[in-house]
């Protein structure tokens, strides 16, 4: 019997249960688990698409907008810094094997794609400890799906990363007068880079809200593992057991493939690849594990 | 007749828009961070922080169409109650259910964006509000007329006064849709003007909608409920007609003001 006046909602329309702090869900068996737990960072990202947009226009357009010279600022720096590891590196480092070293230009464009990744990733290194704290307004006092703001700020860096990479392209397009055909394959690099720094930024956003020592931890730790990641010297020149050891930063792959992709213009390792996606998508669900976790003391802390 | 107000409210009573039952809240309070570390890492043998149950016992079932009003001291426990219903925070123990969509009007005022302009704020407050984004844009005119800020929507929130903020707040709220709508003292920042403007949409909203209220002022409460739950030190004191509610909570107000009068004197 339906109230007139007092229509029941709609079947879609959202439903809140929970039983001494857990929310109730429907029931599945192992491997209907497993596909959610798979399909949740997607599904969920899919549902608030809407708020992921709206935020990451207003933060892009502060970005840009916010200051006089806007994008002349964005381009401009990237710009600077490529310009300046051409003069002082070219000569410096030797280029691994003899297919490359072009133009002088390659030296430049061999230490900046190590720089396009090594501060794609510190910018969401030092970020992410207090993104939590940043939002803090809206996680307090609204339904907000805080999830979503490793996404949003990831998204975000994603744009500054683009520019460098658009003027790598562009400096070797000028210099050398053409571009390899394997660059059709950086959107996959991309992918797998977000994911990697998206499930960075779980980790380190949720535990950056309970205790303000992880953004000291990152400040200590980022430069030195700056020395740690071939950004100015090619780890092929390393002994083959050190050259091992590097690959643990995953940071060694993403560098080694932007390189293989763009300066030399060949197909990365198929191992170095896979390791890379493999801990790439480890630490994208591990992170978004840890997150959920701690999500409901987040609100509470914060 | 089931009475409006059950305590033991049924799950499977689709008409129960918000049910509660033994619905508690408890905060963890460290006393230093190296606390919350030791309870991260060896928490399974030991508890290292203290429990401060902000909510101890609250069961309560509004079905669709009802309006109740919360009334209670500060620190009672109403805010926590509201954040809950708004899925912010968290029971700690019991059950809880919201059928539909909720408009959080006190709280969306406060997650304005400072630097964003009034119109960027709509787009995201819509979003967080579950609107979808065509749906935000279609209803634009309608919340800056409803708001009445004029050209102010294209300026940053951080110029807004209090009043504004929360016009634009109230207008966003009455464009998504909502089932449920929760309201707090937020409202009295407007003027007369936009006051009885809001009233008079809550009114309206009332014949189709469910409407959680929470006031310290009792008249204002039994202008706009039927129904009122007061709250002390977490759990429910009395529970019933606003009119009745209001009476006793204004009674004991003064009483404990003469408490207080006496317990100064004895000092």
């Amino acid at each position: 019997m339906t109230d007139p006046i007092h229509p029941l909602p709609p079947a879609d329309a959202p439903f809140l249960h929970i039983v001494d702090g857990r929310t109730v869900t429907a029931r599945r068996g192992f491997s209907g688990r497993v596909v959610k737990f798979l399909g949740e960072p997607f599904a969920s990202a899919w549902h608030h698409r809407d708020l992921i947009v709206a935020i990451l226009q207003r933060e892009l357009r502060e970005r840009f907008n916010g200051s006089v010279a806007g994008w002349v600022w964005a381009i401009f720096s990237p710009l600077l810094s490529l310009v300046t590891y051409t003069v002082f590196f070219s000569g410096a480092v030797t280029l691994p094997n003899s297919s490359a070293s072009r133009s002088p230009i390659d030296y430049g464009l061999f230490i900046f794609g190590g720089l396009i990744a090594f501060n794609f990733f510190s910018e969401m290194a030092y970020r992410a400890p207090s993104l939590l704290h940043e939002y803090a307004h809206y996680i307090k006092q609204t339904m907000f799906p805080a999830e979503m703001l490793s996404v949003i700020s990831t998204l975000r860096a994603t744009a500054y990363a683009a520019i460098g990479l658009a003027l790598m392209l562009l400096c070797q397009l000028v210099f050398s007068g053409s571009l390899h055909w394997t660059v059709v394959l950086l959107p996959l690099w991309f992918l797998t880079f977000l994911a990697f720094l998206t499930g960075l930024t779980w980790l380190l956003s949720a535990l950056g809200a309970f205790t303000r020592d992880t953004a000291y931890l990152m400040m200590t730790l980022s430069p030195v593992l700056m020395f740690a990641t071939p950004v100015f010297f090619s780890h092929e020149a390393l002994s083959p057991n050190v050259k091992l050891l590097m690959y643990a930063n995953i940071l060694t792959g993403f560098i080694e493939i932007i390189r293989d992709l763009v300066v030399f213009g060949r197909l990365p390792s198929a191992a170095v690849c896979a390791w890379t996606m493999f801990l790439s998508a480890t630490t994208f669900w591990i992170g978004y594990w840890f997150f959920r976790r701690q999500q409901d003391g987040i609100a509470d802390v914060i | 007749m089931v009475s409006p107000m059950s305590s033991d409210p049924d799950i499977s009573d689709p008409d129960i828009v918000v049910g509660a039952r033994h619905l508690a809240k408890a905060y963890r309070l460290y006393d230093n961070p190296q606390d919350w570390l030791r309870q991260g890492l060896l928490g399974a043998y030991k508890t290292y922080y203290k429990s401060f149950w902000a909510l101890k016992d609250i069961s309560f079932g509004i079905r669709r169409g009802e309006s109740l009003g919360i009334i209670g001291r500060n620190g009672c426990g109403k805010s926590t109650l509201l954040q809950i219903v708004c899925g912010i925070t968290r029971p700690t123990k019991g059950e809880l259910w919201v059928r539909g969509r909720v408009a959080p009007v006190l709280a969306l005022g406060a997650t304005f964006d400072q630097e964003a302009t009034g119109r960027e704020n709509v787009l995201i407050g819509g979003a967080v509000l579950g609107l979808k984004r065509h749906e935000v844009l279609a209803k634009f005119e309608s919340i800056a007329d409803f708001a009445g800020i004029g050209a102010y929507m294209e300026q940053p929130i951080r110029l807004y006064s209090t009043g504004m903020r929360m016009r634009l707040a109230f207008a966003i709220c009455a464009h998504i849709d909502a089932d449920i709508l929760i309201v707090d003292e937020a409202l009295s920042v407007g003027d007369a003007a936009f006051q009885r403007k809001c009233v008079d949409w809550i009114d309206n909203f009332r014949r189709t909608g469910t409407l959680l209220f929470v006031s310290h002022s009792p008249n204002e409460m039994i202008r706009l409920c039927t129904n009122a739950m007061w709250i002390d030190n977490g759990r429910i004191r009395e529970i019933g007609d606003s009119t009745d509610i209001a009476r006793a909570y204004k009674r004991a107000a003064r009483r404990e003001k003469d408490n207080m009068a006496r317990f100064s004197a004895l000092s």
